[in-house]
């Protein structure tokens, strides 16, 4: 049953089929926020904020809407309210995101992870809408038409935002690189 | 001009979204414009190093958390000790913790409670005693998630509420700090649902009008003003009104408590 068919049947009152896009989604979420964040325990929170607003605004879903494209919209709300409370800047942490490849050689490993670690800095260092909408279109594999959807705005409009706040991410990263090289 | 609109698609081909023909015009562009081939190259080394972070993944105890808002949430809806008395849900027993040791007990009682009312017998002091203690469980363990770290947590405890057969002063008193003070605006909203049980109090409907201008999230202040309306309670109108005139608020907020004050008008 695809998601749509799902949350009609959840809208309709059979509330526990929540859990089944709980299932196939919260994992997404769970990224986007953590994107947003940088913080595990709060992209967890709003993970389930996400998901208790989406219990009790179910009669607002409209037949017809793709429920990723809706749910990033409940999540985008969540996360505004969130980042109205708390006004802090986004603190990358630095342990527990390590790079994959355990095959490298451990030079090459070492210097993965400092690239890493460089880039993260770059991406918590973009603002907001820009970070969100790379996230969206890098991260969460949404297409065009369906961030469209979710910033409310026309497929264009997303095309070049994505590309411009690569290329703003492309300038941060390069820069840190420089300042780390010298 | 044609690079800049070149340099526009350069994401959706390193995402390879690019169509076709598309794709081809960028290629041919790339063949002649060495700028164009440099930017390409520096944006590729930045989307495959995002590509390369770790993903964390989310702790598995969320999903045990989601299923016990969804379990309170329909418990809520259903109307009391019905939903309480009823066999334990095999996710229930697997989750550890105080919460589940008071529910536990709760069941307990509840189960006793359930038999004695299916005897033939009238009431009994027994039966009086033991709702008395399902009552006080139920007080306790709804207090206690109030006052929990984690907003879902609280969330729970303002779910939970709703099992409450007899209006509580300590309850009371919990969902309307959580209405005024809480962190998180799903446990506002929540609480302020819940506290809707509690308005035939006065004191009670006064303080919702108070809360109206304290409130900073438009959601909250809506919800509320709908509760007023559906009070009916004149006392609270000069509140409306206040909030309807103020100049700091949300736009739809301000609407929305003109047209509260109309209705409240109209039905008076």
């Amino acid at each position: 049953m695809d998601d749509e068919q799902v949350m009609l049947n959840v809208r309709a009152g059979d509330l526990g089929k929540l859990e089944l896009l709980f299932d196939r989604h919260h994992r997404a979420l769970f990224r986007y926020f953590l994107h947003l964040t940088s913080n595990r325990a709060v992209s967890e929170d709003l993970v389930q904020e996400v998901f208790f607003r989406i219990l009790k605004y179910r009669h607002t879903y409209q037949p017809g809407t793709r429920f990723c494209a809706w749910m990033f919209q409940v999540g985008r709300n969540v996360h505004m309210d969130h980042a109205v409370r708390h006004r802090a800047e986004v603190a990358m942490p630095e342990r527990g995101w390590d790079v994959r490849s355990p095959d490298m050689p451990p030079d090459r490993q070492a210097q993965s992870r400092q690239e890493a670690a460089l880039l993260r800095r770059a991406l918590a260092a973009m603002p907001p809408e820009k970070r969100e909408v790379l996230v969206m279109s890098r991260f969460l594999d949404l297409k065009y038409e369906e961030i469209a959807s979710v910033l409310k705005c026309e497929t264009g409009a997303v095309k070049v935002r994505v590309y411009r706040a690569l290329r703003e991410l492309s300038d941060r990263f390069f820069a840190l690189c420089g300042e780390r090289a010298s | 001009m044609i690079c800049e609109r070149v340099r526009e698609q350069i994401p959706e081909c390193l995402a390879g979204r690019l169509e076709s023909a598309a794709r081809e015009r960028l290629v041919a562009h790339l063949e002649t414009c060495p700028a164009c081939r440099a930017e390409l190259a520096e944006l590729n080394a930045v989307w495959r190093g995002l590509g390369s972070l770790p993903e964390l993944e989310p702790d598995p105890a969320m999903r045990a958390r989601f299923l016990e808002v969804l379990e309170a949430y329909q418990a809520g809806r259903a109307s009391g000790l019905g939903q309480v008395v009823g066999p334990p849900h095999p996710r229930w027993l697997a989750r550890a913790g105080w919460p589940a040791a008071l529910s536990f007990a709760l069941l307990v009682v509840g189960v006793f409670l359930g038999h004695y009312a299916t005897q033939p017998r009238g009431a009994s002091p027994e039966i009086a005693q033991l709702q008395g203690q399902v009552e006080s469980l139920r007080q306790l363990v709804t207090l206690s998630l109030l006052q929990e770290q984690s907003p879902s947590s609280r969330l729970r405890g303002v779910t939970y509420s709703y099992q409450m057969a007899q209006p509580d002063a300590q309850v009371e008193q919990a969902l309307l700090y959580a209405v005024n003070h809480d962190a998180n605006v799903n446990v506002r909203l929540s609480a302020v649902d819940a506290i809707e049980k509690y308005a035939a109090n006065p004191r009670i409907r006064r303080a919702l009008a108070d809360a109206l201008p304290v409130q900073d999230s438009p959601l909250v202040q809506i919800a509320l003003v709908d509760l007023l309306v559906q009070l009916n309670d004149k006392e609270t109108a000069p509140a409306l009104r206040k909030l309807a005139q103020d100049a700091q608020a949300d736009n739809q907020v301000r609407q929305h408590a003109g047209w509260a004050i109309q209705r409240m008008e109209v039905s008076q």
